[in-house]
């Protein structure tokens, strides 16, 4: 964990209201784990914007970073008004990370939303292992998505107005692809999104009794297991009145991966 | 050189500058970013006879300039903070101030009888006294100068190490309340824990924090805490912790000049980690700029006059 200036290499729309941002940063991406760690930005040197912004890390490639993010409020506006050459402060690498899969267990990876930038890390870094997998990216219509539907590919996006690739959100595509890669090999489920979608991720994967890791947000106050803020309820069968961390759970730093069956959303 | 140092009962701080119960976790999370023996002191999270699993979240939400949090004392609870923590402690060489919770007058009393029966490094104990007490119906000890004074004199009983008594400012008389704390032999005074205040979400008219009532901090309340800190200077004799927004070393010199003898850095540390070592470094430009010798000339120099 540091706190590095950056430099900005690269920010730019890739597609609506979706950016990409690269920056230099040698100390923390020397230090990165893997997909679903992120990082903690001070978008706002003066005290307009109070705390920092948590970002999933898209990639890492050298001293570089990559972040994929959704124009959202006050800070993702400030985030997305920055010039290459221009610097930001940065706190990271946090949190903890998927577990990687091996070559016969045929991941299904699900990413909506803000999720998007861990989902798509993993989906490159299978890639280069060659480990066969299905990934499905949601959205509410074409112009928010940035990659193509590409079946042949196992590539598939979900629109909420069908106008591209499936009509609906991830769910039912999820489901149905599940279906077919089950009857193949044992099945692992990575996903990452909005609340609301990994519940409903969480119900089908009950279902079906399959394996799932979520990749939470929640509010954060500091991103290093400081101010206690973005605690996610976990289950747990044997609820003890005095307790501190069995009912709740720090996203920030006993997170953001969770295996799904662990927490209640 | 610019003496930084000042001294409150027999501790000696290196720098007035420590961080704020809550904010800065137990030391221990903090120490791979910031060298936390720079630090005048660091004041550990409120420690509760149990542990607690904290409220329900949401738990914070920003306001301007400042944030808005009911954690609801989450915490480890004093045996862990015993054997997890103590031993940690004697490695540091900053002053450890460990903060105490309660929700009785027998619950303060234990938990730092307890401490008190361990052998220790820690330099003193801070009271948050922003506490429900469940044997007065959930009112506050710190809203009450009799429940102050009384819990003030059973713990002064019980420890020769510095007792500084932590004060809301939620109340309509703070002056009184810290006499009262004088009286029972605190040794200083924190000034001020979180203002209340309350946050509603227009578009799902629900309220932004689970518990709805939640404690306002950061820059947003610095000119309370510094009106506070103005006014329990001129009430009591005993040494001063000034708190609440401080995020420069002006903003420290604004206390010092209302009367305090130390401050306490608190949501400024979500920002920048290490924000107090730059403010202790900017401490000495300022005093190297306005010819102040040592950092004690400051204490409650404000010039009223021309
Ligand atoms: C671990 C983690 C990883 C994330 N990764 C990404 C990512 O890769 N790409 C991306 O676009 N977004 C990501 N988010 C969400 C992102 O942090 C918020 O969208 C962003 O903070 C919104 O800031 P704002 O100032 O634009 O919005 P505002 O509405 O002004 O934000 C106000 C406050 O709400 C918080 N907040 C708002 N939405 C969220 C949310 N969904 N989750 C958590 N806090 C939120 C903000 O951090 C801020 O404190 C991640 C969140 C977490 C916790
Ligand atoms: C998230 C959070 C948690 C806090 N927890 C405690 C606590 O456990 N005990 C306590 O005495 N004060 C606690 N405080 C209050 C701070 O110590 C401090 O008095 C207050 O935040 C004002 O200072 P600031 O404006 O610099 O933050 C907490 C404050 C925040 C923001």
């Amino acid at each position: 964990m540091k706190i590095e200036v950056a430099s900005i290499s690269g920010n730019k729309e890739i597609a609506k209201g979706i950016w990409k941002m690269d920056f230099d940063c040698p100390n923390i991406a020397n230090n990165v784990l893997g997909p679903g760690q992120f990082i903690n930005i001070k978008v706002d040197p003066s005290w307009e914007i109070p705390l920092r912004r948590p970002m999933s890390i898209a990639g890492v490639k050298g001293e570089k970073i990559t972040i994929i993010y959704k124009l959202f409020g006050r800070g993702t506006k400030i985030l997305s008004e920055l010039r290459p050459g221009q610097s930001i402060n940065i706190l990271g690498p946090l949190g903890n990370i998927f577990t990687t899969s091996d070559k016969d267990s045929f991941p299904i990876l699900v990413g909506g939303g803000v999720g998007i930038a861990p989902i798509l890390w993993m989906h490159n870094e299978l890639n280069i292992k060659s480990v066969s997998h299905i990934l499905i990216i949601g959205a509410t219509t074409a112009e928010e998505h940035f990659l193509q539907h590409n079946p042949d590919k196992n590539i598939f996006l979900t629109t909420d107005d069908g106008s591209i690739g499936e009509l609906g959100t991830v769910v039912p595509t999820m489901e149905s692809k599940f279906k077919e890669v089950s009857s193949r090999s044992f099945g692992i489920i990575y996903a990452c999104g909005p609340t609301p979608m990994l519940k409903a991720i969480h119900q089908i994967t009950t279902k079906y009794k399959i394996y799932c890791q979520m990749a939470l947000e929640s509010y954060m106050g500091c991103g290093i297991g400081i101010c206690q803020s973005c605690v996610i309820e976990r289950k747990n069968d044997s609820p003890e009145e005095d307790s501190y961390g069995k009912r709740f759970s720090l996203v920030c730093s006993d997170g953001p991966v969770y295996s799904a069956d662990t927490i209640i959303l | 050189m610019v003496d930084l140092s000042v001294k409150i009962k027999n501790v000696e701080f290196a720098n007035p500058v420590l961080v704020a119960s809550g904010t800065f976790g137990y030391g221990n999370e903090v120490s791979e970013l910031v060298d936390v023996n720079r630090l005048g002191g660091i004041v550990t999270k409120s420690i509760t006879l149990h542990p607690r699993e904290g409220s329900p979240p949401p738990r914070m939400v920003e306001t301007p300039s400042g944030l808005l949090n009911s954690i609801g004392l989450a915490n480890i609870g004093v045996e862990r903070y015993i054997s997890e923590m103590l031993p940690y402690y004697e490695d540091l060489d900053t002053n450890i101030i460990m903060n105490i919770a309660g929700s009785s007058l027998k619950e303060y009393i234990t938990i730092l009888e307890r401490v008190e029966g361990t052998s220790n490094y820690l330099s003193g104990y801070e009271i948050n006294i922003s506490c429900p007490n469940v044997e007065k119906g959930g009112l506050e000890f710190g809203v009450d100068c009799d429940l102050t004074l009384a819990l003030t004199k059973e713990l002064r009983k019980r420890t020769d190490k510095l007792l500084i008594m932590k004060l809301s400012p939620n109340v309509t008389d703070i002056a009184s309340i810290a006499k009262a704390a004088e009286l029972g032999g605190a040794d200083a005074i924190s000034a001020i824990n979180t203002v209340v205040g309350m946050s509603i979400n227009p578009q799902t008219r629900k309220q932004n924090i689970f518990t709805g009532f939640s404690g306002l901090s950061g820059p947003a309340i610095r000119p309370v805490g510094v009106a506070n800190v103005y006014i329990i200077f001129d009430a009591v004799d005993i040494p001063i912790i000034g708190i609440g927004g401080i995020t420069s070393a002006d903003d420290v010199v604004e206390y010092l000049l209302a009367g305090a003898t130390a401050v306490q850095v608190g949501t400024a540390n979500y920002r920048e980690p290490g924000i107090s070592i730059r403010i202790i470094k900017q401490l000495i430009e300022y005093c190297e700029k306005h010819n102040v010798t040592t950092i004690r000339e400051l204490v409650g120099a404000i010039r009223d006059e021309d």
